[in-house]
């Protein structure tokens, strides 16, 4: 187990295919994020949790180029966040927790105007629309208002968006929140479905048992800094029996009981 | 070129799939048409009351009625004190024309009688006219009476009968008004001036204004719902995102402009074909104009409820500062400040291609001043929305 020191995970860094170093972010002068280091292997589903507030989207942000860190830099696929951020965004889908779409128009409508600013064909997106709103589950709906779904076909649609760039790196921000058990298994199944294809996952999540489900390696952060880094049997088995310590058990050793904003 | 067309398009499709804002987007050129249509379609003419009190009662007082009864325009309307003094008080009227007792007595024996005119204010523009044309009537009775009076003390004590003396001043009288000693000669040149070619270009210029600056604000919507952000991480440049956001932004209000641009020049029938083409085509730069001062008010917002404001105040205080609806003159500060606004380069534009001065050839100035706003709005924008990431 890394805790609070990220040289463990960068030993390796070469092989893997996200590398943050040194990332830090004020703002208004309260530092949110504070010296966060960490890599993530190709074909990994990583795991960034944190109590709210803690910085983990904040850091999504600053990894997804939209926010440029104050201090450090990212790799993604060899290219630097702040100097290629161009290149980088080739490699990259993110799903933001919010559901970032345009709830007036279809589905498809959706998928194939964010296929186009991802730099697709008419042709080209069209095809990837109906392609990715199979894989979610929603082809049949494909032509619905977005505003007509329920909230677990919205987080669904949310994720076949970010899949039309046909990512390598995907970025999922707490992507169950507000579904049903059926839905939740459902995104589930999608995310190791696309590992099984080679992608490599970041996944931010409230839930501990979908992380210890799902996750190879798993940041705990808090009060900005990455402050445990291990696969969730390291994590557990730090604090007693992997088999018998839960994912929760260790999130709250770590970041304690108060209640935070 | 590409993403920035395929922003402005999907823009003007969630317009046209939202049917509220579809239904309220066309439907508010069309009300403000019937607006205009109601208010000035059926032409300009005078038109006031003037508010009586009769504490006389006498044949004087009952003439002076009559007479402003008889004046084109305004209507007679009998009060009693109480009442006058009430509508008065509440505002309900603003001017009201108290004939005092002994009126008509005082002018049968020749002493100088007076009216009362009281006013809330100033009595505003049509209280001031009906306050001219009740001295008027009045001076012209009181003339009539002088005259007797003056008849009456030449003939005094050569037995004429009152019958008579009151039949010649009244026959004098008479004859003054066929062939007064001045005489006022009023000459029709052209044709009645049309109310609706000062307003249109004003109205156009006001609605082109909250169309492109209302909807220049859903960036900020797009900020709230998460949209934005995701465009951010595709290889959308912020760049490309401004230009679509402008497109967007300036085609809808273009949509709402031809609206109410069609209902003006086949209703209302302000010009012919060709100025239409020339008053949309220069529409289309005046609604580039606004949609970067839309970006502008969006780039430095925060939240939705100060975009929708600050877009609110930044048209109120163009329209106003122009002198869309009140003449502020060329000159002093009102006249100063008027330049500083694109809506005053606007109308004037217009006013001249609907008065067929110049065309749209000849707008050079001022379509160089709104393209200068669109440019440097344009940029001011971006910036604002850099230091707001």
């Amino acid at each position: 187990m890394v805790t609070g020191s990220p040289s463990t995970h960068l030993s390796h860094e070469d092989s893997c295919f996200l590398t943050a170093r040194g990332l830090s972010k004020s703002f208004d002068g309260a530092l949110v994020v504070d010296d966060v280091s960490f890599s993530i292997g190709r074909q990994e589903i990583f795991g960034l949790l944190g109590p709210n507030g803690a910085g983990k989207t904040t850091t999504i942000r600053m990894l997804s180029t939209v926010l440029a860190p104050d201090a450090g830099d990212v790799t993604i696929g060899g290219h630097s966040v702040l100097r290629e951020a161009d290149e980088v965004r080739k490699t990259i889908g993110v799903c933001p927790q919010e559901l970032a779409l345009y709830e007036e128009l279809s589905a498809r409508d959706n998928l194939v105007f964010f296929g186009r600013m991802a730099g697709l064909g008419r042709r080209e997106a069209k095809d990837a629309a109906a392609e990715n709103l199979g894989f979610v589950g929603l082809l049949d709906r494909a032509s619905d208002p977005v505003r007509k779904f329920s909230g677990g076909m919205k987080r669904r649609v949310n994720i076949a968006v970010a899949l039309m760039s046909r990512p390598e790196l995907l970025f999922l921000d707490e992507p169950t929140v507000g579904v049903d058990p059926q839905s939740r298994n459902h995104i589930f199944e999608t995310i190791l479905r696309l590992r099984d294809e080679g992608m490599t996952l970041l996944y931010t999540t409230h839930y501990m048992e979908e992380a210890d489900r799902l996750c190879d390696n798993i940041g705990v952060m808090d009060h900005g800094r990455l402050i445990a880094l291990d696969t969730p049997v390291g994590l557990k088995s730090a604090i007693g029996d992997p088999d018998e310590v839960t994912l929760e058990q260790v999130f709250l050793n770590l970041t304690g009981r108060s209640l935070r904003d | 070129m590409l993403r920035p067309l395929s922003i402005a398009w999907i823009e003007l499709k969630r317009f046209a799939a939202d049917r509220g804002a579809l239904a309220f987007g066309l439907a508010l050129p069309v009300a403000l048409f019937a607006l205009m249509y109601g208010a000035f379609g059926q032409g300009v003419s005078f038109s006031a009351t003037a508010n009586m009190v009769d504490l006389d009662g006498g044949p004087v007082a009952a003439e002076l009625i009559d007479r402003l009864s008889t004046f084109d325009g305004l209507e007679v309307e009998m009060l009693t004190e109480a009442e006058a003094d009430e509508a008065l008080d509440r505002s309900q009227i603003l001017t009201a024309v108290f004939i005092p007792a002994g009126f008509s007595d005082r002018l049968e024996t020749g002493e100088p009688a007076s009216v009362l005119f009281k006013r809330r204010g100033s009595g505003g523009d049509t209280g001031q006219i009906v306050s001219q044309v009740v001295q008027g009537v009045a001076q012209d009775i009181a003339a009539q009476f002088e005259i007797r009076e003056l008849v009456r003390s030449r003939l005094d004590g050569r037995g004429v009968p009152e019958a008579e003396i009151a039949a010649t001043v009244g026959a004098l009288m008479e004859q003054a008004g066929v062939a007064p000693a001045i005489a006022v000669e009023i000459r029709a040149v052209g044709e009645e001036q049309n109310v609706l070619d000062r307003l249109i270009p004003g109205v156009l210029t006001m609605f082109l204004m909250f169309a492109a600056t209302i909807s220049a604000a859903s960036i900020i919507v797009e900020r709230n719902a998460g949209t934005l952000e995701r465009l951010l991480t595709t290889r959308l440049s912020v760049n490309q995102l401004f230009v679509g956001k402008f497109l967007a932004s300036t085609g809808r209000a273009m949509v709402q402009a031809l609206i109410l641009l069609s209902l003006a020049f086949a209703v209302l029938r302000v010009g012919d074909a060709a100025t239409f083409v020339q008053v949309v085509a220069f529409s289309l730069l005046i609604a580039a104009a606004v949609s970067s001062l839309g970006l502008v008010v969006a780039g430095l917002a925060r939240t939705e409820d100060q975009a929708t404001w600050g877009s609110v105040f930044l048209t109120m205080t163009l329209t106003v500062f122009s002198g869309t609806f009140v003449s502020v003159g060329e000159t002093g500060v009102m006249g100063f400040l008027s330049r500083l606004t694109p809506n005053k380069y606007a109308i004037d534009a217009i006013s001249d291609i609907l008065a067929g001065s110049g065309g749209l050839a000849g707008q050079g100035p001022e379509a160089a001043i709104l393209g200068g706003i669109a440019v440097v709005g344009f940029v001011v924008a971006r910036v604002a929305f850099r230091t707001a990431q």
